[in-house]
């Protein structure tokens, strides 16, 4: 991770743009695939159907972005590493809708949240270490 | 849960995984040959058309069950990329890491089934 692009350049700050548009295009796609769902249909398992969807297309769109984004991250960050934090988006989902939406988040859920929080802390911290030294 | 959807949610899930260990050398060997480069391309070509396949059965399985429910085996993914990026990739996989990544995985995991 020697001579790390810095601004837009940034990997962390790709990371970070990598995971918003993942973010939003999960709401997209089960919104836009529960409009269109035809269940009956045996097609419908390949999930084909599923761009008849406007939402669906917002969703690959924003998918297309964060898969570039990744291409980059990937290029200086151990995916090891990059990995388990860009899943910060699995816990982002409930608690955005805990703050935005209003909605409740029960105790195990939670506990979930507080797992995934110190199991991100745990991979970044050497990270951290490594940046300080640099 | 069917056989065809757990059949599914798996076939799923390692397309996704191989996906990801094909970018990610895709990109690392970048560094040393740069992009005009014919193993980048294939690579690249092979990475997305098992991004595609992973996306599409996703799509058809949200079709019929909840994302909460199908969440906890997108969670999976972390421990398998972290455990295969060590194995396959050669990277560095010191302790905290292994157990950081087995934490967001169950944190995810009760995430979903709350």
């Amino acid at each position: 991770m020697q001579n790390r692009p810095s601004g837009f350049g940034n990997p962390w700050l790709q990371l970070a743009l990598s995971v918003a548009c993942v973010l939003v295009s999960e709401f997209f796609l089960k919104r836009g695939a529960t409009d269109v769902a035809d269940t009956d249909s045996a097609w419908s398992w390949t999930g084909v159907n599923g761009l008849a969807s406007p939402l669906v297309w917002w969703a690959i769109l924003l998918i297309i972005a964060s898969f570039v984004s990744w291409l980059y991250v990937l290029r200086h960050i151990p995916i090891t590493i990059a990995f388990p934090l860009s899943r910060v988006v699995d816990i982002l989902v409930p608690l955005g809708c805990w703050i935005f939406l209003g909605e409740s988040i029960s105790t195990l859920r939670w506990c979930g949240i507080a797992l995934v929080v110190v199991g991100l802390a745990l991979v970044a911290k050497p990270i951290a270490q490594i940046e300080e030294r640099l | 849960m069917s056989f065809l959807a757990f059949f599914f949610i798996v076939i799923s899930l390692l397309s996704f995984v191989l996906a990801q260990i094909i970018l990610k050398r895709a990109m690392e060997a970048t560094k040393t040959t740069g992009f005009r480069n014919v193993r980048f391309v294939w690579r690249i070509a092979a990475g997305i058309v098992l991004m595609a396949i992973s996306f599409f059965l996703t799509v058809g399985l949200l079709q019929r069950f909840d994302l909460s429910y199908l969440y906890p085996f997108q969670g999976l993914s972390v421990i398998f990329i972290t455990v295969t990026g060590a194995v396959v990739l050669k990277e560095k996989l010191n302790m905290r890491v292994a157990i950081g990544a087995l934490l967001i995985s169950v944190g995810i995991v009760l995430v979903s089934l709350s």
